[in-house]
């Protein structure tokens, strides 16, 4: 053939490969590295993490605005006091042993989740939830409790603390997703795993805000969510409500927020992060050192050392900690910073939010910082006023048993061959929707 | 104390002495070496320590410039200077610096004075080093010694500075090394030798760690804050002596802040144990104790042999000088020694036989003397009544001759004067014979007051009629004693007797009793013409009498009997003064 006959030929080839780069196709194994270590893979379980979130679903899942999207539920209506409430099940969904989902099963994932409210199923789409009170922010609680095994993955293999396996669920309803397996190294340190991502054996791993700067300048894609992670002082019960008060004011959380996070999240006063809440802003979190000051002198000079631990596998833990000692001085306190000591008066604690719903997410966090007992309201409903929730904060935080820091998102850095087809695969609350996820370079 | 302990005692003395004086020279001359040694190796440590001190500084001086001088900290310095500078892009920059430069301590100061990055305090972000804003000119100044706080204590350490500009812009470059127990390590130490580093305020570690026990350096540290130069000091860190350490302490100050000149930091001091000092010291002085034990020993050999020749013969000599003394004249000391112990030895048996010859001489002629004496008396006693017994029978003779008519009557008279006389010559024979047959005194309890008042009973009517007048003195308290109370009361009588007849004129007799050195005197004295001093030794001699009458034995009897009793009898006169006899009894 002529040498102009075959231009055109090698721009059409050129073309083919450049496009099928940047169009998504099937197969391949993600690698993932987490921290969290869950004993096993039960939604319920407090440490569950992202996991379930490949295997189970919810009636409805919350986009990026936070507003519910069908999931499970094709759609649904309430009376005007929303005391009563219809789903409409999607058809054709199957569990992951192959049998369709029933609005039996249904009904009957969802009564754990609302013990308080009747759930009746009709037929084999319907769902009817009815409470004696108003449920307004039942969606919401949807997209995080009642979940079932319908997810675009299923579990192969799970090693407790160790390492869990998933492949494509092939019946997923969605549609099959691009990965073939999903191979989750669990229990694995931050460092450690930004490690692996740099030397090309890990594929998306969990980030620390300080090592945000370092994840962008070696080329990694950074996800994050919206600031769900709350890190907080939680004070036992000994320490004199003077020292609590003295170390709440000492705190700099500008300048840790600036040069240890990176900004990344926000710093805050208050138990629930500002787009939740819409009030964190009326928790001060300047310092306010003469006040500290003077709050320390009155103190014999014994009673103003205090210890504090930290969890050395938290994010940035140590270097909140240690900065807190150093802005605690400045106030005249001690504080003895020692990771992993049982017999701390402080611990600096990270604490993720369970919901988006105010009140159990408030309930949440009040119960996880020893603030009230487990299980017992926090403050009140969801059907409370943004004013009622903020009382409530306030008198959970007056005592300064707990002294919140920071909402921080959950991060997660990629490796260059990650691609997405779609959103972002890290939900506002973290969670993981990897059925959009494929990876570059796997021959299809 | 006896001449051979006494010659002991000089040798052991004199060993003890030698040894001693012998044994004082050595310690002297050893404890100026092991001082002399001493002081060579603290002074060969301390010049090691201003060395590496030295070369230290440069070290770190080095390391701080090159840290500054770098491309990337030149980079920092110049994003730093923007608008928009975010200094948290270095918050971590300080710790791989610190490490790859071998710094402990490596703080980024920015111009304004934030901490822009530490190594050892990372926490410290932002905050303000304002000391290091007080100079422009860290470059040309040598390393020096600051205070570093950490996060949970002071250290101690040599630090540089070193000012990057760029442009308009600086940053400060703050590195440098901790004095600590690696610094330590690196000496090389001679054996007994340490190496410590003082921190003020009162942290003292060596190479092993922080030291347990300071009390016993405090008042070296004292000395050293007081007078601000190298001190030397010995410490006692137990009750052993062996324990001791000599410690010379070389300050470390920090700049001057003020008109009270540099600060104390730290004092670095090197330790030199005594123990080996001490070890000798005390195995001198055992050898020393051993040499004089031996010494000891030998003197006390030589003693003894020196004393097997000497002082034994010399004893001898002495115990037999005691026997000759006690009266056994018949002793002789049996010495087989040449020299002058030989010829004394002779000499005092010679001096014995002699004595014991002069004694039977004296003897024999005092026995002639005597019996002269009793044949003298004895013709004396018996020529009186023999004289009238020949008159008497001669009258008898004449008048049966002469006048037969009247023989009856002469006679009758006669005999009278015969049987007379007849009982003087058996009254002088009885004398004799009691003095010859006197018996051993039958000792019982006896009030001696009581046997002289019973006495004088007895020569009342004679002392009347002679015109002597009786003064008695007797003690209350005397106590009773044994004795033979016919035998004593018969020598107190004739004492009495003796006292009557030489005061034919008249005159005191005075009778006294007296407790006497544990026993009891009695005194019979008289107002009689006295005796002269030949007359008093010759008193107690048998036969010898002062009166125109008598045996001569009244005297005799009474030291017989006092004799016999265990007691002495003296007599004290003088001519017309009278006589006094003195009883000593126990």
């Amino acid at each position: 053939m002529r040498l102009t006959a075959w231009l055109p030929l090698a721009v059409l080839s050129a073309a083919t490969v450049c496009g099928a780069a940047t169009r998504p196709h099937y197969g391949g194994t993600l690698r993932v590295e987490i921290r969290a270590a869950p004993a096993a893979l039960d939604p319920a379980a407090a440490d569950a993490g992202p996991l379930v979130s490949l295997v189970f679903e919810t009636l409805v899942r919350l986009d990026e605005a936070g507003a519910a999207q069908p999931c499970l539920a094709v759609s649904w209506q309430h009376d005007a006091a929303a005391k009563r409430w219809q789903f409409n099940l999607r058809p054709g969904v199957k569990l992951q042993d192959g049998s369709p989902l029933t609005s039996a099963a249904v009904a009957a994932s969802l009564q754990s989740a609302l013990p308080d409210a009747a759930i009746s199923a009709a037929g084999d789409a319907l769902i009817t939830i009815r409470a004696n009170h108003s449920l307004p922010g039942l969606l919401l609680d949807l997209a995080h409790n009642g979940r079932l095994a319908t997810g675009p993955f299923r579990a192969t293999a799970f090693e407790p603390g160790h390492r869990a396996t998933f492949a494509a669920n092939q019946d997923y309803w969605g549609g099959r997703p691009f990965l073939d397996v999903i191979d989750v190294q669990l229990g694995r340190g931050l460092h450690d795993q930004l490690l692996d991502l740099d030397l090309g054996k890990a594929d998306i791993v969990e980030i620390a805000p300080t090592d945000l700067r370092r994840a962008s300048s070696q080329g990694h894609i950074v996800w994050s969510s919206a600031p769900v992670s709350l890190i907080a002082l939680s004070f036992g019960p000994a320490p004199d409500r003077r020292l609590r008060e003295a170390l709440a004011l000492s705190i700099d959380r500008a300048t840790m927020h600036t040069v240890l996070l990176q900004k990344q999240g926000e710093a805050t006063a208050a138990l629930l992060p500002q787009w939740i809440s819409g009030y964190a802003f009326a928790f001060p979190t300047a310092p306010d050192l003469p006040r500290a000051r003077s709050l320390a002198n009155a103190l014999p000079a014994a009673a103003r050392t205090v210890t504090l631990t930290y969890d050395p596998g938290m994010r940035a833990a140590r270097a909140l900690a240690d900065r807190v000692a150093v802005n605690a001085r400045d106030a005249g306190l001690n504080v003895q910073v020692s990771p992993q000591n049982p017999r701390a008066d402080v611990r600096l604690v990270e604490v993720h939010l369970a919901s988006l719903d105010p009140a159990p997410a408030l309930a949440g966090l009040a119960a996880a910082l020893g603030l009230q007992a487990p299980g017992a309201p926090a403050a009140s409903t969801s059907a409370e006023s943004p004013a009622a929730f903020y009382q409530s904060e306030r008198r959970l935080l007056e005592g300064f048993r707990a002294i919140p820091l920071f909402q921080l998102p959950v991060l997660y850095g990629a490796a260059g061959r990650v691609r997405v087809y779609g959103p972002q695969p890290i939900t506002k609350l973290g969670d993981w929707r990897f059925d959009n996820v494929w990876l570059s370079g796997t021959v299809p | 104390m006896t001449f051979r302990t006494r010659l002991l005692i000089a040798f052991a003395v004199t060993v003890v002495v030698a040894v001693a004086f012998v044994g004082a020279i050595v310690s002297t001359t050893t404890q100026h070496a092991f001082e002399q040694l001493d002081q060579q190796r603290v002074a060969a440590l301390a010049a090691q320590f201003r060395q590496e001190y030295v070369r230290r500084q440069r070290e770190i001086a080095q390391q701080v410039k090159d840290i500054a001088e770098a491309d990337s900290t030149r980079d920092m310095v110049i994003a730093l200077s923007r608008p928009d500078a975010d200094p948290s892009r270095y918050v971590d920059a300080a710790q791989p610096l610190a490490a790859a430069h071998n710094l402990d301590f490596l703080e980024l100061v920015s111009a304004t004075g934030s901490i822009v990055s530490s190594a050892q305090w990372p926490a410290r972000f932002l905050y303000q080093e304002e000391w290091v804003k007080q100079r422009d000119d860290w470059n040309s100044q040598e390393p020096f010694l600051k205070r570093e706080e950490l996060p949970t204590d002071t250290a101690l350490a040599l630090i540089s500075v070193y000012v990057l500009t760029v442009g308009d812009s600086k940053l400060y470059v703050i590195g440098g090394e901790a004095l600590d127990r690696d610094f330590l390590a690196s000496f090389v130490l001679p054996a007994g030798m340490r190496a410590l580093l003082y921190r003020e305020p009162q942290s003292i570690v060596s190479a092993n760690g922080p030291l347990p026990q300071t009390a016993a350096l405090a008042p070296l540290v004292d000395a050293l804050r007081k007078q601000r130069r190298e001190v030397t000091r010995t410490v006692q860190w137990t009750a052993d002596a062996a324990s001791a350490e000599t410690f010379h302490a070389i300050p470390l100050t920090g700049p001057a802040k003020d008109s009270t000149g540099a600060e104390l930091m730290g004092a670095f001091l090197v330790g030199s144990s005594r123990a080996a000092q001490v070890g000798l010291e005390r195995f001198l002085r055992r050898v020393e104790i051993l040499v004089a034990a031996g010494g000891i020993l030998l003197a006390l050999l030589i003693a003894f042999w020196t004393t097997a020749r000497i002082t034994r013969p010399v004893e001898a000599l002495a115990a037999g000088a005691r026997a000759v003394a006690g009266g056994d004249w018949h002793t002789t000391v049996d010495v087989h020694v040449g020299g002058e112990i030989g010829a004394l030895a002779a000499a005092f048996n010679q001096m014995t036989r002699e004595l014991i010859e002069q004694r039977d001489r004296l003897v024999q002629a005092e026995r002639v003397a005597a019996w002269r004496e009793l044949a003298r008396r004895l013709a004396h006693e018996l020529k009186n009544p023999l004289f009238p017994l020949q008159i008497t029978v001669e009258n008898m003779q004449r008048a049966r001759a002469a006048h037969p008519e009247q023989f009856d009557e002469v006679f009758r008279e006669s005999t009278a004067t015969l049987l007379a006389e007849l009982g003087k010559l058996r009254g002088i024979v009885g004398r004799f014979s009691d003095f010859a047959k006197m018996p051993h005194p039958q000792l019982e309890t006896v009030d001696l007051n009581s046997l002289v008042r019973d006495s004088l009973k007895l020569f009342e009517a004679q002392m009347q009629a002679a015109g002597v007048t009786l003064r008695l003195d007797l003690a209350a308290d005397l106590r009773a004693i044994q004795a033979d109370p016919g035998q004593l009361g018969r020598a107190l009588q004739n004492l009495v007797l003796n006292a009557i007849d030489a005061m034919a004129a008249g005159g005191t007799l005075a009778i006294r009793t007296a407790p006497h050195e544990g026993g009891v005197r009695l005194e019979v004295s008289d107002t009689g013409q006295g005796l002269t001093q030949e007359e008093c030794d010759r008193l107690f001699t048998r036969y010898y009498t002062t009166k125109a009458h008598g045996t001569g034995l009244g005297l005799a009897i009474v030291q017989s009997v006092v004799s016999d009793h265990g007691g002495k009898i003296g007599v004290r006169s003088e001519p017309g003064k009278g006589t006094t006899f003195v009883i000593d009894l126990a």
